[in-house]
């Protein structure tokens, strides 16, 4: 084992493993890092070495993953597990704590693809035990078959149907489904609706999930607006109004989701460009086409470069692999387009499947937004609208700034979860763009790190690094 | 003309805001002066905002000691008079003496300091210093400690000098990066990126870049940059009221208030100025957090949230300069501050306000001279 790579890849999802399958195919020496036990990435989590006794029941389009993690592990790129990456440096190098213990290695070409993350929903009681992401209570059940009963599902978007879908079928009780999605949303999309034909199974696979959760019987309300979650020590029931109707649900358990954004904090303290993106209404990290960003030798590949589901970021992952390939002189520049071509070609073809998906969910900006004062919009520092906007008030106008004067995004999280909610309000505050207002500047470490496996750790030389066999 | 600026001339125009440039700006606004700050990028977006936030008269060069001194009774009452909240706690420093060699060390200092009639650092023995930092490590033997020393938040002091200084009437201008500067007849003709600005007087407080404000000014001087770097953990629960530094080793240590526990020393990382940028040394990181393991035990547990550096300004001497300029009029600079100016920013700015309004400081400034590393030769 060496300490020095051609090409870097973190996070094995769907397109990490297949950027790191296609450039160790070619002869490239490929390194993968991801903290989890197992290959996957988020949607094919534990998908062969799943705790529940039949996975059918999770969806073909969760099983299918099986084939790409069985190519990914024979392939010949070396594999860390269980690994944290929590420095990568423009130079390329990668320092990760495993096992308790922090090591480093080198690679010419990096390829970023930490995937995506929930969306942040701020409304009145977010932040109280018993609410959830339903992402989190999906990831649960994948690694360790673990359910609620009785919950209440809230948001919108297909993940949260698909989640809501693989509870019933695991015969799970769910006391309802909170559907955000405004009427508007429909109409809008509508126009949209034409460019996304090209992908109609997904769409019909989409509306099916729907129909399964109503079939169960699961009451779903639907265009439902003034959430908010009761609750003293804990979440005690969520109030709402759907159709004019006024609502109280009592439930411990609140599942919140509506869609995905890219995971950014790596991008971020990395220090690649990143631009506002108005379909999303997310921050990307800016890329050309092959995937390559700002800064040299750094390529995003899949969702973390901007949400476009498991098969194109596993078209992505490839495209950047032959990129760095040519860019490594390891394949000629004309063997590269040519491979790329095609796959350009298909990535095209999802965005109009993309834009339908993306006007339909599109979450309103009372989710994104809190205009309540007593809302928690930094979890990890307790601060509330109401605080960030008298800081507002005092004259803070930058996410930094108002970072500075009320701690808002200085917790563990590192403003994972706040950044996009403070960029938004501020650049509302001021009316202005987005983009003006920008994100906070990040810094490593990436993930939390121990004080003593920090004090132990020395860069450049090797730590006993414990392969996990995949 | 930049649209934000609103107005091109004023009485004094100041380079850089940082704490000094702030500072500056809020005396000489409080003097009726009408100022005007320029800066580069935002204001306290260096080290001014990003610092360790130690308010530290303990240890000082003796040259400085006066200005400290005046510093440290600012610091006290400093959000009344500010109307703000800088974040200041009086907790006292304490530098701890790991062995002997560190006690004599601390010893020849005290003859010197008494020697000049400074009695604010008391030494204390191995049994006080367990008394007030319960979890040291056994082995430390005793220290040094001043009462009146401790921390403040360095982006909420700076702001607070800023709003200060704005409600008095300074104006500021953010995005101006100073790139000329001209004299024509009794005036400074400034040059920014984005404008043109007219003043009488001009204060260079640019920080890590005042080498090249200087040189516009016509002063040289061997001042050199650096990024020295910081790391803090997650919450901790309470174990250290004071500030803590120590005699022979890079370790600066301060719990606040919320529990989080920052760790400093000195390390340097790598700065490349001319993009605003740092990077880490991890190594000397590494260093630093094992010497914070070895003096607190209690912080083998610790986790760390965050490791950052700032673009700091030295000078061979690590004292700074507060000097009139020697080769031009009506021209002064405030910094290479040497990675002790936070502590400084009160007085500095009183000092440059009475440089310009009185044309004099009551202060002894000949060891913060700009000119004083100049050898004739010949
Ligand atoms: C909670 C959640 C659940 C989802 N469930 C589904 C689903 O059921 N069906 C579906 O179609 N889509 C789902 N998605 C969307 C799905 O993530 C993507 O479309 C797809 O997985 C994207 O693939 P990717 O390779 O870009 O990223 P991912 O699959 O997310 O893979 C990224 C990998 O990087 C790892 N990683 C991240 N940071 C680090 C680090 N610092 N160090 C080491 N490793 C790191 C992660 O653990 C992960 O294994 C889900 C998304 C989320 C956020
Ligand atoms: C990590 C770290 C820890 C520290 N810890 C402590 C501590 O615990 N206690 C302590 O007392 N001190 C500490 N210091 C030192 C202290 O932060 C500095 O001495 C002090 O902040 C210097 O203030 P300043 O205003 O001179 O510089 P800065 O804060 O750097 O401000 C200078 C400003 O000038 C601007 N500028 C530069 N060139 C131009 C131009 N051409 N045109 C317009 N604007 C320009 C810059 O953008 C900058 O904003 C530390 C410093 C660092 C970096």
């Amino acid at each position: 084992m060496t300490d020095s790579y051609d090409i870097a890849v973190i996070g094995a999802g769907p397109a990490g493993m297949s950027a790191a399958i296609t450039a160790s195919n070619a002869g490239a020496r490929v390194v993968v890092l991801d903290d989890k036990p197992q290959a996957g990435g988020q949607i094919y989590r534990h998908v062969t070495d799943s705790p529940l006794a039949d996975t059918a029941l999770l969806g073909t389009d969760y099983t299918k993953g099986a084939d790409l993690v069985a190519e990914f592990n024979a392939c010949r790129a070396e594999k860390i597990t269980a690994a944290n990456v929590w420095h990568v440096d423009e130079s390329g190098e990668v320092l990760f704590s495993q096992a308790g213990a922090s090591a480093s290695l080198t690679a010419r070409e990096v390829v970023v693809s930490v995937g995506a993350m929930e969306r942040p929903f701020p409304i009145p009681g977010w932040h109280l035990p018993g609410v959830m992401t339903a992402g989190s209570a999906q990831v649960m059940l994948k690694s360790d078959g673990l359910v609620r009963e009785d919950a209440v599902f809230v948001g919108s978007g297909p993940l949260l149907y698909l989640i809501v879908a693989q509870y019933l079928r695991l015969g799970v009780k769910v006391k309802a489904l909170v559907d955000t999605t405004p009427k508007q949303n429909y109409l809008a999309a509508s126009h949209l609706l034409p460019g996304a034909f090209g992908h109609l199974s997904v769409l019909t696979k989409g509306l099916g999930l729907l129909n399964e959760i109503r079939q169960a019987g699961v009451p779903v309300y639907k265009y439902a607006e003034d959430l908010n979650i009761r609750g003293a020590l804990k979440a005690e029931a969520l109030s709402f109004t759907s159709k004019g109707v006024q609502h109280e649900l009592t439930a411990e358990h609140i599942f919140l989701h509506q869609g995905v954004i890219p995971n950014l904090n790596m991008t971020r303290a990395i220090g690649v460009e990143h631009s506002w993106n108005q379909q999303q209404l997310s921050w990307q990290p800016q890329t050309n086409d092959w995937g390559q960003t700002s800064v040299q030798h750094i390529a995003v590949a899949g969702d973390g470069r901007g949400i476009i589901g498991a098969d194109a970021a596993q078209l992505s992952g490839q495209l950047v692999a032959w990129q760095q390939l040519a860019r490594l002189g390891l394949i000629s520049a004309a063997d590269a387009a040519n491979h790329s071509q095609p796959l350009q070609q298909k990535l095209k073809s999802y965005q109009g499947l993309r834009r339908f998906i993306d006007r339909l969910y599109q979450p309103m900006d009372a989710l994104r937004k809190p205009f309540r004062p007593e809302t928690m919009v930094c979890r990890c520092e307790e601060q509330t609208q109401g605080q960030l906007r008298a800081a507002f008030d005092q004259g803070a106008r930058l996410p930094d700034e108002l970072k500075g004067l009320t701690r808002c995004g200085m917790g563990p999280c590192q403003g994972r979860q706040c950044g996009h909610i403070v960029s938004e309000l501020l650049a509302e505050w001021q009316g202005c763009e987005v983009e003006e207002v920008g994100y906070y500047r990040l810094r490593s470490p990436m993930r939390l790190i121990n004080l003593t496996e920090l004090a132990r750790f020395q860069p450049h030389h090797q730590t006993a690094r414990t392969e996990v066999k995949l | 003309m930049n649209a934000q600026a609103g107005k091109s001339k004023a009485s004094v125009i100041i380079i850089g805001g940082g704490i000094q440039g702030c500072s500056t700006a809020y005396q000489l606004a409080k003097r009726g002066i009408d100022v005007l700050v320029l800066e580069k990028d935002r204001v306290a977006r260096h080290a001014s905002g990003v610092n360790a936030g130690g308010v530290r008269l303990l240890g000082r060069d003796i040259a400085e000691v006066p200005l400290s001194n005046v510093s440290m009774q600012r610091w006290q009452t400093l959000d009344d008079e500010l109307d703000a909240d800088t974040g200041f706690r009086r907790r006292s420093l304490i530098n701890i003496a790991a062995d002997e060699a560190d006690i004599q060390t601390l010893q020849k200092r005290q003859d010197v300091m008494h020697q000049q009639c400074y009695f604010h650092e008391t030494m204390i023995d191995q049994q006080e210093l367990r008394e007030r930092l319960p979890h040291v490590a056994d082995y430390c033997v005793g220290g040094v400690v001043s009462e009146t020393d401790g921390y403040a938040i360095p982006y909420k002091s700076t702001f607070a000098f800023r709003q200060a200084a704005a409600r008095l009437g300074a104006n500021f201008v953010e995005g101006q990066q100073v790139q000329q500067l001209r004299r024509v007849g009794n005036s400074w003709l400034v040059e920014t990126v984005a404008g043109r600005y007219e003043a009488e007087y001009l204060v260079n407080c640019a920080g890590a870049w005042a080498d090249q404000v200087a040189v516009m000014m016509g002063d040289n001087c061997p001042m050199t940059y650096s990024a020295p770097m910081l790391m803090i953990t997650t919450r901790m629960p309470h174990f250290a009221t004071p500030v803590v530094g120590a005699v022979s080793r890079p370790l600066s240590f301060k719990q606040f208030e919320n529990g989080t526990v920052l760790i400093g020393g000195g390390a340097k990382g790598f700065a490349d100025r001319a993009n605003n940028k740092t990077r880490l040394d991890y190594a000397k990181l590494a260093a630093g957090a094992s010497n914070a393991v070895d003096f607190f035990p209690i912080m083998r547990t610790a986790t760390v949230n965050r490791m950052w550096a700032g673009l700091e300004a030295y000078m061979p001497d690590n004292l700074p300069v507060i000097s009139a300029s020697v080769n031009s009029p009506n021209a002064f600079h405030a910094f290479g501050f040497s990675a002790h100016g936070f502590q400084l920013g009160p007085v500095v700015g009183e000092v440059m306000a009475d440089l310009i309004t009185r044309t004099h400081s009551d202060f002894d400034l000949s060891a913060f001279r700009v000119d004083r590393f100049e050898r004739k030769v010949l």
